[in-house]
C-alpha cells in the first residue's frame, strides 16, 4: 500500500507540510527513544530493574553475568546520549512556537539539560565502573549498584520541573501546539516523580525502585507521555508553515 | 573591532560587542584549562587503567598538590568556555535557511556536555582529599574520575554534529559559516566517538590513557576550539560590517 501511495506523490489529501530541518529532528527523537529502550531493557538490565533486597554477592553476581552487555549498551548509550539533547531541543523549539512566549520552553530545557546527568549519565558511568572491575572490593561494588539505581530512578527534579514548565505553557497557550489533554498527562508525569522518591526509604514493596507504584505505574505514565510525544510532535511539526519566520 | 560611534548605543553594536566579548574570553580561559591540564602529573604519561590499587593511592598520595592545583583549576575555570560555545549558539540563530531547532538542540547539548565535565574534577579531588583512605576507595574514585572524564563524549558528539547539520542547512546566498566548517565539524564528533570505548578497555588505543580515547579525543576538541575561534572572530567582523557597527576598513 505503502508503494501505491508513493507513486502518487500529493496525488490528494493535504500536502504534508512543516520545515525539513524541523522534520530532520524530529525524527531522531523516536529513533533515539527506539535506541535507548533497546539499550536499557535488552542490553544493560537497568529496566526492568534488578532488586534492591539482594545481598552484595548477587549484586556483583548480576554485574558478572551481563558484563558484556553492560558494557556494549552504556558504552553506545554515552555515544549516543546527545539524542536527548536533540529530543529535548525539538520539545523547546515548539514550546517556543506557543502565544506564552520562551519563558516556560527555557525551563523546560534547563531541567532537561540538568537532568541528562543524575538521570542517564550517572547510572552508565557507575555500572561501568563497576563492570571495569567486578572483583574488586565487593562493597565498593555493591555502592556503585546502588548509586547508579538510585540516580537513575530517583533523579526527580530535574524531570518535575521540565514537565511543569511543559504543563503550564500547554495550559496558557493559544497557539494549539500541543492539545490540552497533553499537559494534564504532563501533570501525571510529576505525579509519578513525586511518589517514586519512596524507592529512598523502601527496599522492597511496591514502594521500592523495582515496586508496582514506584516503578511500574511510572513506566505505564511514561510511556504513554512518549507515545503521545512522539505523535503530538509530527503533528505539530506538521501543521508549521513551511514559509513562517524562524524564531526569535 | 573599533565600533562607530553614531551606532554606539544601538542594540546591534551591544549585540556585536557581547559577542564580541565572549569570543574573546575563550584565549583566556584556554590558555588557564591548558595551564591546569600540564600541571596534572596524571596526564603525563596518562594513568594507566591497570594501575593496582595501592599505587594509585600512593599517586594521589605523592602528587596531591598538583592534583589539587590543576583539577581545582579545572573545576573553577572549565565551564569559562561556555560563554565561547553560546557566541555559536547565537550565529546558529544568525542562518536565514532554517527554522533555528538546531540552536536550541545545540544550546541542550552544551548545557549537558557541561554539567558532565563539572562533575569528573569533583572526584579527582575527592580522592586527593584523604589519599590515605583504604585505597580500594581511592581507586574506584579514580576510575569514575576518569571514566566521566573521558568516556561520556555524546553530548560533544551532537553538539558538533548539530552544528555540521545546521550548516549544511545553511544553503541561502548568504550562508553565516563556510561549508568546510561543517565538514571540520563532523569529522571532530566522528573522530571523538571511539573514546567511548574507555569506560571499558583497560589497554590499547581505546583505554582512557590510549592514543584515540586521551589524546586524539582531548586533542580534537582543542584543536576545535582554536580553529573556531578565528572562524568566529571572521563571522563576527562580516556581522559588524553588515550591520553599520563598524567600517568596512576595519577588516
Amino acid at each position: 500500500v505503502s508503494v501505491l501511495t508513493r507513486s502518487g506523490p500529493k496525488a490528494d489529501g493535504p500536502t504534508s507540510d512543516g520545515k525539513p530541518d524541523v522534520w530532520f529532528v524530529y525524527w531522531i527523537f523516536p529513533g533515539f527513544y527506539a535506541a535507548f529502550g533497546v539499550i536499557i531493557c535488552l542490553l544493560t538490565r537497568v529496566t526492568p530493574p534488578p532488586r534492591p533486597d539482594i545481598t552484595t554477592a548477587d549484586k556483583i553476581a548480576f554485574f558478572t553475568e551481563h558484563r558484556t552487555t553492560m558494557q556494549i549498551g552504556f558504552g553506545l548509550l554515552l555515544i549516543l546520549l546527545g539524542g536527548a539533547a536533540v529530543s529535548n531541543g525539538i520539545v523547546v523549539y515548539h514550546m517556543k512556537r506557543m502565544t506564552v512566549g520562551s519563558v516556560f520552553a527555557y525551563g523546560y530545557l534547563g531541567g532537561m539539560a540538568v537532568g541528562a546527568l543524575p538521570g542517564f549519565l550517572l547510572v552508565a558511568a557507575c555500572f561501568l565502573t563497576a563492570t571495569l572491575r567486578v572483583d574488586r572490593n565487593p562493597e565498593v561494588v555493591g555502592m556503585l549498584y546502588d548509586l547508579g539505581m538510585l540516580s537513575y530512578n530517583g533523579s526527580l527534579g530535574c524531570f518535575s520541573a521540565a514537565y511543569l514548565a511543559l504543563a503550564i505553557a500547554i495550559l496558557y497557550d493559544k497557539n494549539g501546539i500541543f492539545p490540552k489533554w497533553f499537559a494534564y498527562v504532563s501533570i501525571w508525569q510529576i505525579v509519578t516523580e513525586v511518589i517514586a522518591t519512596q524507592m529512598f526509604v523502601f527496599y522492597s514493596g511496591p514502594f521500592a525502585w523495582n515496586g508496582s507504584i514506584a516503578f511500574w505505574w511510572s513506566v505505564v505514565v511514561f510511556s504513554i507521555w512518549l507515545c503521545a510525544l512522539i505523535a503530538l510532535l509530527k503533528k505539530a511539526t506538521a501543521r508549521e508553515p513551511a514559509d513562517s519566520p524562524a524564531l526569535d | 573591532v573599533q565600533i562607530l560611534e553614531e551606532v554606539q548605543d544601538l542594540p546591534t553594536a551591544g549585540n556585536i560587542k557581547a559577542q564580541w566579548v565572549s569570543l574573546w574570553t575563550a584565549p583566556a580561559v584556554a590558555a588557564v584549562l591548558l595551564l591546569a591540564f600540564i600541571a596534572f602529573p596524571g596526564f603525563w604519561p596518562p594513568m594507566s587503567p591497570q594501575l593496582p590499587a595501592e599505587q594509585v593511592a600512593t599517586f594521589y598520595g605523592e602528587n596531591t598538590a598538583w592534583i589539587r592545583f590543576s583539577m581545582v583549576t579545572f573545576n573553577l575555570c572549565g565551564i569559562l568556555i561556555l560563554p565561547f560555545f553560546m557566541v555559536i549558539v547565537v550565529q546558529m540563530k544568525r542562518m536565514q535557511t532554517q527554522s533555528h531547532v538546531f540552536a536550541y538542540c545545540y544550546l541542550t547539548a552544551v548545557v549537558s556536555g557541561a554539567t558532565v565535565f563539572a562533575l569528573s574534577n569533583i572526584f579527582f579531588l575527592v580522592a586527593a582529599f584523604r589519599p590515605d583512605r583504604n585505597p580500594e576507595l581511592v581507586m574506584v574514585l579514580n576510575d569514575l574520575a576518569w571514566i566521566v572524564f573521558i568516556a561520556p563524549v555524546g553530548m560533544v558528539v551532537s553538539q558538533f554534529l548539530l552544528l555540521a547539520i545546521a550548516i549544511y542547512f545553511d544553503d541561502g546566498p548568504n550562508p553565516v559559516f563556510s561549508r568546510w566548517v561543517g565538514h571540520y565539524s563532523l569529522g571532530t564528533a566522528i573522530i571523538m566517538i571511539p573514546a567511548a570505548g574507555a569506560a571499558v578497555f583497560q589497554t590499547g588505543p581505546l583505554a582512557w590513557d590510549g592514543l584515540i580515547s586521551f589524546w586524539l579525543r582531548n586533542g580534537a576538541f582543542a584543536l576545535f576550539i582554536v580553529v573556531i575561534f578565528f572562524v568566529l572572530r571572521g563571522t563576527l567582523r562580516r556581522q559588524a560590517i553588515e550591520e553599520g557597527v563598524v567600517e568596512e576598513s576595519a577588516q
